[in-house]
């Protein structure tokens, strides 16, 4: 579970999070939803004590992660956008290398990179080197990455930004799996339809703040849309920056 | 704890090592170095060692045969050969024969351009030669007559010459040290941006970041990783030196170059110091740049302060406060290795103990730099 709580961050002079507080639940899909400049990012990058915050906290199993980072990471899985590909590596050592760095021992990293290479049928280029990898490959060897030491948080930023349509499918397919084995996904997104199929619950976020919090249909219901596009609307008062 | 540490090192030197860039640039110091100093050093001893036969213009010169001969026995002698003649002449006047036969100074014109650089030597060396010819004849003249010629010689000049072969020779043991030393922050320098710049501007570096990792694990690997790239170019180059440098013949110069087991551990220990201050140092300059190039500017900059320090050991200036200083007091103890001198440990000590000081800074300093927003994502 992660829960963030008054969350406020300045950066350089634009208050990029203000007063944000949310949070995701175990065994749900939750979704950032915001234009570009919501603060989605800044607020993930939080989530990971990457960005300190100026007030607010942001726990990971009730674990403040400002103050003990480490044991707050060892929860957390992160796919990045961009994803930090090393393109000298095959998505085998990739993987390996960050399940280690997650607390796995040698061994138990080999394994979980077999399994999770099999999972994501990464065979065919799970041992070639990354350098002119497709966005559908590099996508899976860093989503190999989050979710390889079975973290029970996983969060992703933009995940479905540049892929096709059999790349989307694969990631939708994974998440909804995990989501079945109880793990608590969270991930940010200025793509509506992506969080209207995906998304148990979405927190709508504009000028970093939380404007509405539900699922798809309570928040038709709450702005009386009929579809989660016009109630984003209804709630943000614009529809710029938003991909339909 | 120590399980991630190894990881990190271990993927940092996979990775280093497949990188074409960072591998070339050790290899190519490591072998081409030591190659192209040896031939520098023949050309140079060869030079030092002989002096070459001066080629000059002499005119009207069947008049003067005692005085050809002379200037003959002393290397300098007429040449036709227009490319390898000087800019000097020699003429001889008319009546020489006439006048010596009458014990009066006989006319010799020495034309030159005095104002061209290139022909100092030459032209003092000309003057040398006619002025002992002349100083020859007149003593004779003067036993002739039975006067002792010492007379004429109310000054006793002796002159000891600094530029002798031993100390000339020195300084060419200096530079190949330097050199040697030199691989160390070549062939680290640019995995160190690698892996720190470039981390960053391959957007990996927040990833890491966002593993349950200390800052400290991810320098400490980082430095260890440019410090082993340091030190395997630093052992290359010893290797390429023990088969290289015996070829050229110092002998000539009075001393000689080997480099043997001892020197190499020495040189190995003493690097290990550097390799640890240049990897720190470069890392932490490079992770300040925000991108590859930039590091590379910087980085430049940054090497010219010990190059600039190292070059003033080898031509001599203020050695003594320099033995104290890191990289420059190792170089200078391995000078004294290598010259056969005692080596003053304090220094040594000192100097060891302070680049590891600067080093532990320099980490230190780079945690607090991670720790910064803008660093880290570049704002």
């Amino acid at each position: 579970m992660i829960s963030v709580s008054n969350l406020s961050k300045k950066i350089g002079d634009v208050q990029a999070l203000d007063g944000l507080s949310f949070h995701a639940e175990d065994g749900q899909i939750t979704g950032l939803l915001g234009p570009n400049g919501a603060g989605k990012t800044t607020c993930l990058r939080t989530i990971f004590g990457l960005l300190k915050a100026d007030q607010g906290i942001a726990t990971i199993n009730g674990i403040d992660v400002a103050i003990k980072p480490v044991e707050a990471k060892q929860q957390l899985g992160l796919f990045p956008d961009p994803f930090g590909i090393y393109e000298r590596l095959t998505p085998r050592e990739y993987i390996r290398y960050f399940a280690e760095l997650s607390g796995l021992s040698r061994r138990g990293a080999l394994d979980a990179t077999n399994k999770v290479i099999d999972d994501l049928q990464l065979e065919d280029i799970a041992d070639r080197r990354c350098k002119g990898f497709s966005q559908g490959q590099r996508m899976k060897t860093a989503l190999a990455q989050a979710i390889v030491h079975k973290p029970k948080n996983i969060v992703l930023d933009e995940p479905t930004r540049g892929l096709d349509v059999m790349s989307t499918r694969v990631l939708r397919d994974m998440l909804r799996k995990l989501k079945s084995e109880g793990h608590c996904i969270l991930f940010s997104s200025h793509v509506m339809q992506e969080v209207a199929s995906l998304c148990d619950r979405v927190v709508v976020m504009a000028d970093g703040k939380a404007v509405a919090i539900g699922s798809p249909q309570e928040l038709c219901e709450q702005t009386n849309q009929t579809s989660l596009e016009e109630a984003f609307i209804a709630l943000i008062g614009t529809d710029e920056g938003i991909a339909a | 704890m120590n399980n991630r540490f190894f990881s990190l090192l271990r993927k940092e030197l996979v990775d280093a090592a497949r990188d074409k860039r960072s591998v070339m640039a050790g290899l190519y110091y490591a072998i081409f170095v030591p190659i192209f100093m040896a031939a520098m050093m023949m050309v140079l001893i060869d030079k030092i060692t002989s002096a070459e036969d001066l080629g000059i213009t002499i005119s009207n010169a069947a008049t003067a045969p005692d005085l050809i001969a002379f200037l003959d026995n002393q290397g300098i002698r007429h040449s036709d050969d227009k490319s390898e003649t000087k800019a000097i002449e020699i003429i001889i006047g008319v009546s020489y024969a006439e006048q010596m036969r009458r014990a009066e100074p006989a006319e010799v014109i020495l034309i030159a351009d005095g104002s061209e650089e290139n022909l100092q030597s030459a032209i003092r060396r000309t003057q040398r030669t006619l002025q002992n010819y002349s100083a020859e004849m007149a003593g004779l003249r003067l036993i002739a007559r039975g006067i002792n010629p010492r007379i004429m010689n109310s000054l006793n000049v002796k002159m000891q010459d600094q530029g002798s072969s031993e100390s000339k020779g020195g300084q060419l043991i200096a530079m190949i040290i330097l050199f040697m030393l030199l691989s160390i922050f070549v062939s680290g320098m640019n995995l160190a941006i690698d892996t720190s710049a470039g981390e960053r501007e391959r957007n990996s570096l927040a990833l890491l970041l966002s593993h349950p990792i200390s800052l400290r694990q991810l320098i400490v690997s980082k430095v260890c990783a440019v410090s082993i790239f340091g030190m395997l170019a630093l052992v290359l180059v010893l290797i390429m030196s023990k088969f290289i440098y015996p070829m050229v013949p110092w002998q000539e110069l009075g001393f000689s170059v080997d480099i043997g087991l001892s020197f190499m551990i020495a040189t190995l220990i003493a690097g290990a110091f550097i390799a640890i201050f240049a990897a720190s140092m470069q890392l932490f300059v490079s992770f300040m740049a925000k991108s590859f190039k930039e590091a590379q500017t910087y980085i430049s900059f940054v090497l010219f302060v010990p190059m600039v320090l190292s070059y003033a050991v080898t031509f001599d200036l203020a050695t003594d406060e320099l033995r104290w200083a890191p990289v420059t007091g190792q170089l200078q103890a391995l000078i004294d290795l290598m010259k056969g001198k005692e080596i003053p440990l304090l220094q040594l000590t000192v100097s060891c103990l302070s680049t590891l000081i600067i080093s532990v800074a320099l980490v230190l300093g780079m945690e607090r730099l991670l720790k910064s927003e803008k660093i880290v994502f570049g704002l």
